[in-house]
Parts: structure tokens; sequence; C-alpha cells
């Protein structure tokens, strides 16, 4: 799993894939903390990552789209699935050098706790508290990027089945209250106050286990269908 | 070395593969050989365990791949038709790569890294992207991936595809020179160059092996027992026609053409395996006949190919699945007859348990009753 980490996460960084999802996310998070810290003079760190899983929702893909569709489309698959690796160690191992860029990112964002410090004084526990919350959103994205990735050998396709899942997943329960507990983002809300629900935390990790086992299958499955 | 039994591949109805067997031992450089779409890289795609078969099993040094895919695959080194390669990677970075994904150790990996980059000539470009390279280099790359941590087999996909001259000569040298310590499956098909490395040959025809054997047979197979010369002569008589009465040996001389230079050519079938060709020129020569040119022909693998596989009757879909029924049948009706053989083979085997224990039970009555008697008359003493 270490090699495919390490190779992942190099691919990130050598390729612009890694630099345009981290620039993408810093930049508009700059822009919602300059529109609500200096118009509405909130000084709240948390509330910032309401507008921060928007933000998710959107960019995601970036860094998703490609995982297994480049491979398969480049004919690099079969130098994996030749190996003497597990397919589990494959998905497990790309899975996790997108976390490990998704934690880059959300470092970053605590330089906005240090100017706020420096204005008022935010709690560093609720700062934390929401920071896990939407670690945990981003990596139950990530699983379902991936699994939308190891459906098609196609980029494009990936992306736009993984945005339109993330805003069905938005929106659907206004529209039939039934479908509230698939909603991923609106589960989030809960975090920046301070609270960490169990149930939440406990979906967001159900969720992303489930994609990254429906990703593994789908792998397995592709060897007798292929 | 490498099993392949009774494997069939199906998408559907269509069979990519269609129940192949053969064997390929340690050491031998075995070339697949058929026209695009003939199941190929379907079957090379099978022994590396990239997919599965849907029939029939495949046995890897002792190793079943259905069942132990790791025990194979660490046997394996697997070159993909298209040359796949991480374009963002230098060479280096791209083949100590494939070194991790072979589960090659730590302390081992830095010096076959190196040993797979010297082999394959890639010294010089080992720190370039590789998205930078040739196509021949790319080859190579892919190549050096392949053979990195001196796996037992190896497979390549069309390894000379899309190659220069110059290029093809040196891909092929570099996997004559993998003979001593591989056994190497390669694929292509470009006939000569199976013909050039490889010590056997498997033809595959529409998902089928049509022929396993070496080069050198199958073009002997091609010609028959037949021998061919062609001549291109000066003959202003018209008078070597009238050679056939002369050499009993000439099945049949066939014109070919008459050259600007008004010489002409021919083709002489033989009866035997007999070379004609010193009788051939004194009787010319006694005939006023001028031999500008004389050949023995040999047959090439091409010929082998082309009569293999254009020898095999054509089988619409229909057929197919008549054929198939009625193998099936035929199957059915095998079991159908073996267990009638068993149940009459119980039956029987009833009857004389039945009738061996009547006879014990009477044994043993009628020494019951000799017993009885006995006592009876020791009674009556």
């Amino acid at each position: 799993m270490l090699a495919i980490l390490k190779k992942e996460f190099k691919s990130y960084l050598l390729s612009p894939i890694g630099y345009i999802f981290v620039g993408l996310f810093i930049l508009m998070f700059s822009i919602f903390f300059m529109v609500t810290k200096f118009n509405y003079s909130v000084l709240n760190f948390e509330y910032l990552f309401y507008n921060g899983a928007t933000i998710l929702t959107f960019i995601t893909p970036v860094l998703t789209m490609r995982m297994f569709s480049e491979e398969r489309k480049n004919g690099t698959e079969q130098l994996i699935l030749t190996s003497p690796r597990s397919i589990t160690s494959v998905v497990l191992g790309k899975f996790f050098a997108a976390a490990l860029i998704m934690l880059i990112t959300e470092a970053l964002t605590f330089m906005y706790f240090g100017i706020l410090k420096y204005f008022g004084d935010p709690s560093i526990m609720v700062a934390l508290s929401t920071l896990g919350g939407f670690f945990l959103l981003a990596l139950a994205y990530i699983s379902f990027g991936m699994f939308a990735s190891s459906l098609t050998e196609n980029q494009i396709i990936a992306c736009v089945l993984t945005i339109g899942v993330f805003i069905a997943m938005w929106f659907l329960p206004n529209l039939v209250p039934a479908l509230a507990p698939f909603s991923l983002i609106n589960m989030f809300d809960k975090f920046p106050s301070g609270v960490i629900s169990i149930t939440e935390v406990i979906t967001y990790i159900t969720f992303t286990i489930l994609c990254v086992l429906l990703t593994i299958i789908v792998l397995q499955r592709r060897k007798s269908v292929k | 070395m490498i099993e392949v039994k009774n494997v069939s591949k199906k998408y559907g109805k269509f069979y990519a593969v269609r129940d192949i067997s053969f064997t390929i031992k340690e050491g031998e450089i075995v070339g697949f050989l058929g026209r695009n779409g003939a199941g190929k890289s379907t079957t090379m795609n099978m022994i590396t365990g990239f997919i599965e078969p849907s029939e029939g099993t495949i046995i890897v040094n002792g190793y079943d791949v259905d069942r132990k895919p790791k025990k194979v695959k660490e046997q394996i080194g697997y070159m993909p038709e298209g040359t796949p390669l991480y374009y963002d990677l230098t060479v280096k970075e791209f083949v100590s790569y494939m070194a991790e994904l072979k589960l090659i150790p730590r302390k081992e990996r830095k010096a076959a890294v190196a040993k797979a980059i010297e082999e394959t000539g890639l010294e010089k470009v080992q720190n370039k992207l590789t998205k930078n390279l040739s196509r021949g280099y790319k080859q190579r790359v892919s190549m050096a991936g392949a053979i990195v941590g001196d796996p037992k087999i190896l497979i390549l996909d069309e390894p000379t595809v899309g190659l220069d001259p110059k290029q093809v000569i040196e891909i092929r040298e570099l996997i004559k020179s993998f003979r001593k310590n591989h056994t190497v499956i390669l694929s292509s098909h470009i006939l000569s160059e199976v013909s050039q490395i490889c010590e056997k040959v498997i033809i595959i025809d529409k998902g089928e092996v049509v022929a396993v054997d070496t080069p050198n047979n199958l073009e002997k197979e091609a010609v028959g027992d037949k021998e061919i010369l062609r001549l291109t002569v000066e003959d202003e008589n018209d008078k070597f026609e009238t050679i056939k009465e002369s050499i009993s040996n000439i099945k049949e001389i066939k014109f070919v053409r008459t050259n600007d230079d008004k010489s002409k050519e021919y083709v002489i079938e033989t009866n035997s395996d007999e070379d004609i060709r010193k009788v051939m020129f004194s009787k010319c020569a006694e005939l006023g006949v001028v031999i500008l040119e004389m050949k023995k022909d040999t047959a090439s693998l091409e010929d082998a190919f082309i009569k293999i596989v254009e020898d095999r009757p054509e089988y619409s879909e229909k057929e197919i699945e008549k054929q198939e029924y009625e193998k099936e049948l035929e199957g059915l009706r095998q079991e159908l007859t073996e267990k009638k053989e068993e149940k009459e083979f119980r039956k029987q085997a009833k009857k004389e348990e039945k009738a061996r224990k009547k006879a014990q039970k009477e044994e043993r009555k009628a020494s019951k009753e000799a017993s009885k008697e006995e006592n009876k008359e020791g009674g009556d003493k």
C-alpha cells in the first residue's frame, strides 16, 4: 500500500492536479473569509467551513476523477493489477494519497485561525471539532469520487457523476425528507457548533468504508467481465 | 512451467478464447502467432491473472492462477501491449516503482533497478521523463519494468510493434539475451520475428489453438513432401518443358512469365525431397537451355501460418452454436451412460452381496444342524 500511496502522492505534486485542488480551495476559502470577516465582521473560524463544505462538493472530483479512469485509459492499470499487490492495497494506497492532500489543504486553512486569534478569541476546541468533521466529510467525498472513477475510463464522466451525486445528496432531502440521513453535507452542520455527534461520525466512516469496498468489488469484478 | 488446460474466455455468447490447452517448459521462448483479434492478448492476460478465464485452469510453476494469484504474479514480468507508462515519472523512478510493486525487498531494490536499466540499455536516459523518450526507448522502459527483479517468466505482448527496423533488431537481440535465465512468451503478428526468436510457436486463430510446434516443423509441414525449384532460363527453342520426360521426379512444370530480356521463369514441383538440381543442370545443357538462375524454394513460417489458418473451415455462428449444443448433448449422454452403468454395477453388487449373505446363512444353518445332530448322537451314545 505504501508504494502506491507514495507514487500517487508524488503524482499529485508533480502534476498540476494537486496544486489546482489546494489552490482552488484556498482561493475560494479566502474569498469567503474576506467577505464574512470584513463585510459582516463575524469572527468565528468554524463558520467558514459551511462555505468550505460547499467548495469541497464542487472540487473533490479534481482530486478523484483520474484515480482509476486514467489508469484504465492509459493501460497502466495492467501494470498494477498484474503485480503481486492486492487490489485492496491499490485502492487504499490511492485513497490515502488523496486524503493526505486533503489533510495538507485543511492544515493550510488553519492560518485563518491564527489571523482570527490575533483579533479575537476563537475557541480552539470548536475549531478542532470542525476540522475533524470536515476531514471526515472530505474522506466520504473522496471515497465516492474514487468509486465513480473506478466505474469509467472517462474522467469527465467520473467528474460529472461525482458532482451530480453530491448535489443530489445536498438538495434531495428538501424534496424528499426521508432522504435526509443520506445528505452528507447537511450532516456536517453540527460540527461547527462544537458538537461531535456519534451518528454523523459513524455515518461518514460507514459511507467511506462502503465506497472503498465498492471500489474494490468493481475492480475485482472487472477481472471476470473484462 | 506453464500449463493451460481447457481454458475459455467468454463475453456473453462470444468466445474470445475457446477451449485452449498447451504447455510451456522452463527456459523456452514461445511465440504466440495469430491475426489481430485471434485471442493472443486475452490468453496472455489470463496467464498474468489480469483477467479470469470463464472455464479451465492455468497452472504457473505449480500454482493455480485462480487460487494463488499472488504467487503466480511474483514469478511473472509482464510487458503489456502499447507500452503503458507513467509519463510523470523518470525512467529510473518508473523502474523503481515497478520494483516496489513486485515486492522486491528494499535492500535489493536499488541493485535490481540498476541491473534492469543496464540490461535494457537505458543508462543514458535513466533520469529523463518517460514522456520525452522515443518509441523505441519507451518500449525498452516497459521491458525494464517487466524484467526488474528477474522474474522467472517474461510475457511480452507485441514487443516490437511500431518500431523502426533498427529498433526492432535491438529489441529482438534483447529478447534473445533473456533466453538464459527466463521463460519467455511473446506475441506478434510479424512471422519472421517469431521465426527468428522463438523455439516453439503456438498459432491461435479465432480463439482456438490450431498448431503448437517448432518453426522448422511448421515450415516443413507447409510444403509437405514435395520440393520446389524456381528457374530462370534462356530457352529460344522452347524445349525446356520437354525436360519433364527425361527427369522422372518432376511432378509439374509451371510457366510463370517471360521477362524483358526474353528469359523465362518456371516453377518446378518434384515428387520427393531428392535434390534434382544437378540432373536439371546437365539435362538443360543437353537441350541447349541456358540456366540463368536456379533456386531451391523453402517454405517460410508465413507459408505455414497461411496454410494452417486458411485451411481451417469457416463456421457460421449458428453452426458453432450447433456444435456447442451437440458437444453438450454428447456430454450429457456420456454422463447418463456412466450413471446407468454405475446403477447396474451397484445393482449387481447388491445382488452378489445378497447371494453371499444367503449362502453364508445357509452354511451357518447347515453347520448348526450338523452340530445339533452331533450333539444328539453324542447324547444317544
